[in-house]
Order: structure tokens, then C-alpha cells, then sequence
């Protein structure tokens, strides 16, 4: 598989990001590790070991509890995903328009088996999730941080050709 | 990107508290907020009643939370103790993630200024000096909403050290959540505030007296403050004039699923839902009939298609037997198995248990399983006692939140509602609804590493 094996660690950059985090909250309170682990997401693409160390010595608190936290929240990823996630929307009210149909046509058009697994390019991943908010839209997913909505398999076709770099408009 | 089509009520409308200025162009910038009247409710607030004031006209108003439990909300501000110079927050609860709940979302981006406004008025009334949102993570865009709203507020001096002139420093920031349902929950939220993994606490204390770091804390949700500077304006007893005797003013109901025109729609309390889901929405597809629909959420208990006219006031809910919850309206049509409903929301009340509690941990899984076999057509009469006891084992209270009642409530209700259905598939494994008397293929999502070994019954789709 040829994924792009994305950094260990985050650049001290970011760690002195981290640093300073916790002055937006109480004095002693750990709020400040799921904003800490916010930025090494954005940084990494998912959460390595090394990298949950670092926002541990940071904020000087264990590892431990670093990855305790991070390994609850469904939205912070433990293992790789690809450049280009998709998260869908199969609660009910999706499921009532359509998204298992949609589900089974993203996992074709980028070429997984399973939920979670990353496409041979390294490009894409998909997930279902649970019901997004937005059920007057349904089917609807979650892609680079904004919702799509009404989906059909053209327009989840579009999205990939995007990412693709296929654009009609020769842009991107 | 073109402009994503408003899907609610929007307009000015004798019952539009919520909704009356959503769709006036560029309402999330101050200055179109201002012009409609925006702000001057916070003005008078500081200016011209005193908190005490500001509580008692909530109280007259009968505003009842929104946020799933109804809880009158002056009550609740009444409930925190005298301030003793220490930190005291207002959270507002922006997680909505209950299944078939997208009203919170429709507002925050929408109308912002009019939450961080109603959010202003709550931090006054119970002199709390710091508020926090806790917003879902995956509300991008109406995280950055928020945000603009907030950053217009403080540039123009309504949030900072002295709004109006008035020595009342107050601030308001936003934390973003990360994909947890149980984070709507209130005190599994104040645990994530606090850095936490998001497991309710036992009450009491309750967060009014040790909330937010040990702190008294107010917490309310979005469409619940929303609705404060409405009532701020015209005062308690104008809001009070909308709805029944017990459930006043009005609500911003979520419609989704096997409608015409699904929708954030404000409604008074105590309009019957056939105005709603066959009026506003636009009733069920060419040719169907509505079977089965949850009303507050899935976790408010599933009423059957013949219930429409009931009034939408908590009181006409609990009567036909389930309760106002989420406001999320979810319709089926005839042409859905509620087999196959209830094991897709039991695969959320499974993945989304915290599993602090067991009952709700190891419950959620056996329910989950039992659906499959069913479903895959291996259900005998076993399964139709067997779901009855994995119900039972999960409702009546016996976790620390309503995760499990509510998971309880999704076997117990559909089966008490629907048993023809269950007693054909567990039965005869038939499904007459979507499999024309097949079983069907289980979706994509089950866990069918799970299931038992055929119990030398024939499949009924081999
Ligand atoms: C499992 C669970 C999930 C909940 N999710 C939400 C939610 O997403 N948003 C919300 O406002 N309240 C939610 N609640 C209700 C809150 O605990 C709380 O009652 C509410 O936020 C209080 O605000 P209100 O009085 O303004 O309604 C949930 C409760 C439970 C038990
Ligand atoms: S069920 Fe998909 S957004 Fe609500």
C-alpha cells in the first residue's frame, strides 16, 4: 500500500500552540486537552502515539489520560484515514432517504471493502456516522469540515472526482 | 457553492417567536440584527430590570426547556445559590445530536445573534460571568457562525467589561465537541468541558450548585435561550399566551423521513401534529400512509400513524404515551419494517453508550445481536421473550442517565405498538413490509461477525 505516512509528531510549533491553550480555561483544569488534540488532527490526520506524548509533556499531564480521552471521542482517529474522509450520515432519517445506498456506492466508487480502510492511492476513507443534524437535508454527509446535502451517487461521484484532481473546470 | 435552500419557517407569522426574522438577508451580521430590533432586549436588560426581574419574567412566560426534559427553565435559574464572589457559568447546550434533531443547527446558523443575545440575558439574570458553548464537532460552519456573532457582540460592546455602562464584565467562548452523543447529556457534557470522557456524574449535586469546575452553573439549551430576547422584548405574559395551559409559547420542530417537505417548523404548543406533518411538511409520498412516528427524537417512544391529531403540548404527548423529548419529528411510511427501525436505532443507543453503567453497556449489545438474528432470519419465539427481558433490563431508571431508558423504551414501544411485525419475524421470519414476505439482507453497518450459527431453521430469503 502506498499511504502517505504522515509525520510521527507534530513541529514545535504546534506544541507551543498547545502550551498555551490552557490559559483559556481554569486554573488546573485538563480542559484543554481535546482542543490540544484538535490541532495535532489537523496537523497529522490522525492522532499518533508519539504525537499524544507530546500534548501529554505539554500540558504535563499522562499519556495515559491523553489517550483515554482521545480514544472516546468517536471524531478523533486513532488509526490512519485518508486524505480525503467521508463521513456519512446512516441514522434513521438518512436511512429512510437512501444513505445505506449511498454507503455501498462511496465503498465502490474509492475502491474499499470495510469502513475505515484507506483506498490503495491513499486518497480516500469512509466511515458512517451517527445523525448529523441537518435530517431536513437527508441523505447528507460530512467532508473537510462541511455537509453535503441531498446526496445522490452523482454528486458522491463529484466529490471523488474533485479530490481526484479531475475537475471539468481544470481547477485544483 | 449555491446557497443551501432554507428547509422551516422563516417570515414574520403570529406564531413565529423563533423563526420571525430567519431568511432576512444577511441576518447573521450585527448591524441587519441590530435593525430588526436585535440587542435592545439585552439593553433592557442591563438597563432597566434587575436579575431578579429578568428570572421572574422567564417564570411567568411557563418557558419549559427545550432541550429534551421540559424542565421549566425560571425554576431552574432559581435554583443557584446566592453568588459568593467565585465563578459562576452559564453552558449552553449546542451538542444536538439527538437522532432526528436538526433545530439547534437551523438557528445557530441562521440567527446567531439571537442565542449569544439570549445567552447574555441568562448570564445576567444569574449573574454568571463567563459562558461556554458546547457545540458538536461537527457543526463547522455554525461553529464559525457563532463565533462571528460573538466577535460582532464584543466589537460592538454588548459582551466585554461594561456592557451599557454597567459593571458587569462578561465573556462567552465556544468548545467544540468530538462526536459523542452522550455529550448532550448535561452533566456528561460538563465532564467533557472539563477534559473529561463524557460520563454522566450522579446527581445530586446538581449543576446548579457544583457544575462547570465545582462551580454553580446554569445550563440551558440553544433553542431555549433563543427564545429570551422574545420574551424579554414583549415580556413573560405576551409568551405565555401561546400554547395550553401547561405547555406555553412555541417550539421549532425538526421533521424528517418519509415526508414531502421535511423541515425546522415553529409551531404553538398544542397544535395538533397532523398541522405540522401533514400541513408544513407536506404529509407523506404520493400514495403512502404514515405507520409509525417518533416525536421528540428517537428517543421519545413511538407513536403509530392513526395518533396524528394528537396535540403537540407535553401534557396531550405523555397522555398518548410518549413525550415532547427533542422536538425531532421522524416519520415512516407503510412501506418500512419497524423491525428494521428499531435495530437501526438500537445499533446507535449500542455504540453511543458510555458504558459507565452496565445495564446500558451490555444491554445495548444483547439488543443489537437479537435484532441481527432476527432480522437474518433465525428469530423464534424465544427472541419476541427474549427482547422483552433485554427491554426490561434496560429502562425503569437503572442507569444514571436516560441513555438506557431510552434504549429500553425503543424495543418495548415498537413491539408493544407493532408486535404483528416482531411476531412475524421472530415467528415465521417473514417480513410482509419490505421483503414481501422475505426476510431482507442486513445492512452494510451489522455486526454479523456476531451472529449465532444457523439453528438448522431454513433461511427464509435461501
Ligand atoms: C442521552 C441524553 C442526550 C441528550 N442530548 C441533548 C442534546 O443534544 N441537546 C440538549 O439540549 N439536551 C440534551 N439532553 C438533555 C440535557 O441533559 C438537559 O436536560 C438540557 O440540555 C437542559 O436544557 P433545557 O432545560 O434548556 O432543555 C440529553 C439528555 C440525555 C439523557
Ligand atoms: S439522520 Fe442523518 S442527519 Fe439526522
Amino acid at each position: 500500500m502506498s499511504v502517505e505516512r504522515a509525520g510521527e509528531t507534530v513541529p514545535e510549533t504546534v506544541v507551543e500552540e498547545i502550551r498555551e491553550l490552557p490559559k483559556r480555561f481554569q486554573p488546573g483544569s485538563r480542559s484543554a486537552v481535546m482542543p490540544a488534540l484538535d490541532l495535532v488532527q489537523e496537523e497529522l490526520g490522525y492522532l499518533t502515539p508519539a504525537a499524544m506524548s507530546q500534548v501529554a509533556e505539554a500540558l504535563e499531564i499522562d499519556p495515559g489520560y491523553v489517550e483515554g480521552v482521545a480514544s472516546f471521542y468517536s471524531l478523533f482517529h486513532l488509526e490512519p484515514v485518508g486524505k480525503h474522509h467521508f463521513y456519512v450520515c446512516n441514522n434513521l432519517s438518512c436511512q429512510l432517504r437512501g444513505a445505506e445506498e449511498i454507503l455501498t456506492h462511496l465503498k465502490d466508487a474509492i475502491g474499499v471493502g470495510e469502513y475505515g480502510e484507506i483506498s490503495q492511492d491513499g486518497l480516500f476513507s469512509c466511515e458512517p456516522v451517527e445523525c448529523l443534524g441537518a435530517c431536513e437535508y437527508a441523505p447528507v454527509l460530512r467532508y473537510h469540515h462541511r455537509f453535503h446535502y441531498d446526496l445522490t451517487d452523482a454528486a458522491v461521484d463529484k466529490l471523488i472526482a474533485a479530490a481526484r484532481g479531475k475537475r471539468r473546470d481544470g481547477k485544483d | 457553492m449555491a446557497k443551501t435552500e432554507l428547509r422551516g419557517s422563516h417570515g414574520p407569522a403570529p406564531d413565529h417567536v423563533l423563526t420571525r426574522w430567519i431568511g432576512i438577508e444577511n441576518l447573521a451580521r450585527i448591524g441587519v440584527y441590530e435593525k430588526q430590533g436585535g440587542y435592545r432586549s439585552w439593553k433592557k436588560a442591563m438597563t432597566e430590570l434587575e436579575p431578579a426581574e429578568l428570572t421572574n419574567e422567564v417564570k411567568i412566560s411557563g418557558l419549559r426547556g427545550r432541550g429534551g426534559a421540559g424542565f421549566p427553565t425560571g425554576i431552574k435559574w432559581g435554583f443557584l445559590p446566592p453568588p459568593d464572589g467565585g465563578p459562576r457559568f452559564v453552558v449552553v447546550n449546542a451538542d444536538e445530536s439527538e437522532p432526528g434533531t436538526a433545530k439547534d443547527r437551523y438557528l445557530m446558523e441562521n440567527n446567531p445573534h439571537q442565542l449569544v443575545e439570549g445567552i447574555l440575558i441568562a448570564c445576567r439574570a444569574v449573574s454568571a460571568q463567563q459562558a461556554w458553548i458546547y457545540i458538536r464537532g461537527e457543526y463547522d460552519l455554525q461553529h464559525l457562525a457563532v463565533q462571528a456573532a460573538i466577535d460582532e457582540a464584543r466589537a460592538a460592546g454588548y459582551i466585554g467589561e461594561k456592557p451599557y455602562g454597567v459593571d458587569f464584565p462578561v465573556d462567552i467562548q465556544l468548545f467544540r465537541g468530538h462526536g459523542a452523543y452522550i455529550c448532550g447529556e448535561e452533566t456528561a457534557l460538563l465532564e467533557s468541558l472539563e477534559g473529561k470522557r463524557a460520563q454522566p456524574r450522579s446527581r445530586p449535586p446538581f449543576p446548579a450548585v457544583k457544575g462547570a469546575w465545582g462551580r454553580p452553573t446554569l445550563l440551558n439549551n440553544v433553542e431555549t435561550l433563543s427564545t429570551l430576547p422574545w420574551i424579554i422584548e414583549k415580556g413573560g405574559a405576551e409568551y405565555a399566551k401561546f400554547g395550553t395551559e401547561k405547555s406555553h409559547g412555541t417550539r421549532l420542530f425538526t421533521v424528517s423521513g418519509d415526508v414531502r417537505k421535511p423541515g425546522n417548523y415553529e409551531m404553538e404548543l398544542g397544535r395538533p401534529f397532523r398541522d405540522l406533518i401533514e400541513g408544513m411538511a407536506g404529509g407523506a409520498r404520493p400514495g403512502r400512509k404514515i405507520k409509525a412516528w417518533w416525536p421528540g427524537g428517537s428517543s421519545a417512544p413511538v407513536l403509530t400513524g392513526d395518533l396524528l391529531d394528537t396535540p403537540s403540548d407535553l401534557e396531550a404527548l405523555a397522555a398518548a404515551g410518549s413525550m415532547g423529548g427533542s422536538g425531532g419529528v421522524i416519520v415512516a411510511d407503510d412501506t418500512r419494517c419497524v423491525v428494521r427501525m428499531a435495530y437501526r436505532l438500537m445499533q446507535f443507543y449500542a455504540r453511543e453508550s458510555c458504558g459507565k453503567c452496565t445495564p446500558c453497556r451490555v444491554g445495548g449489545n444483547w439488543a443489537v445481536r437479537t435484532y441481527e438474528r432476527v432480522l437474518s432470519g433465525h428469530g423464534t419465539a424465544d427472541d419476541l421473550a427474549l427482547f422483552d427481558r433485554v427491554q426490561s433490563g434496560l429502562a425503569a431508571g437503572r442507569c444514571l442517565c436516560g441513555l438506557g431508558d431510552a434504549a429500553g423504551w425503543v424495543i418495548q414501544w415498537t413491539m408493544a405498538r407493532f408486535r404483528e411485525e416482531y411476531e412475524e419475524h421472530c415467528l415465521r421470519n417473514e417480513c410482509s413490509v419490505e421483503g414481501g414476505g422475505r426476510a431482507q439482507p442486513l445492512p452494510s453497518t451489522a455486526a454479523s461477525g456476531d451472529l449465532p450459527p444457523p439453528e438448522g431453521r431454513k433461511l427464509a430469503h435461501a
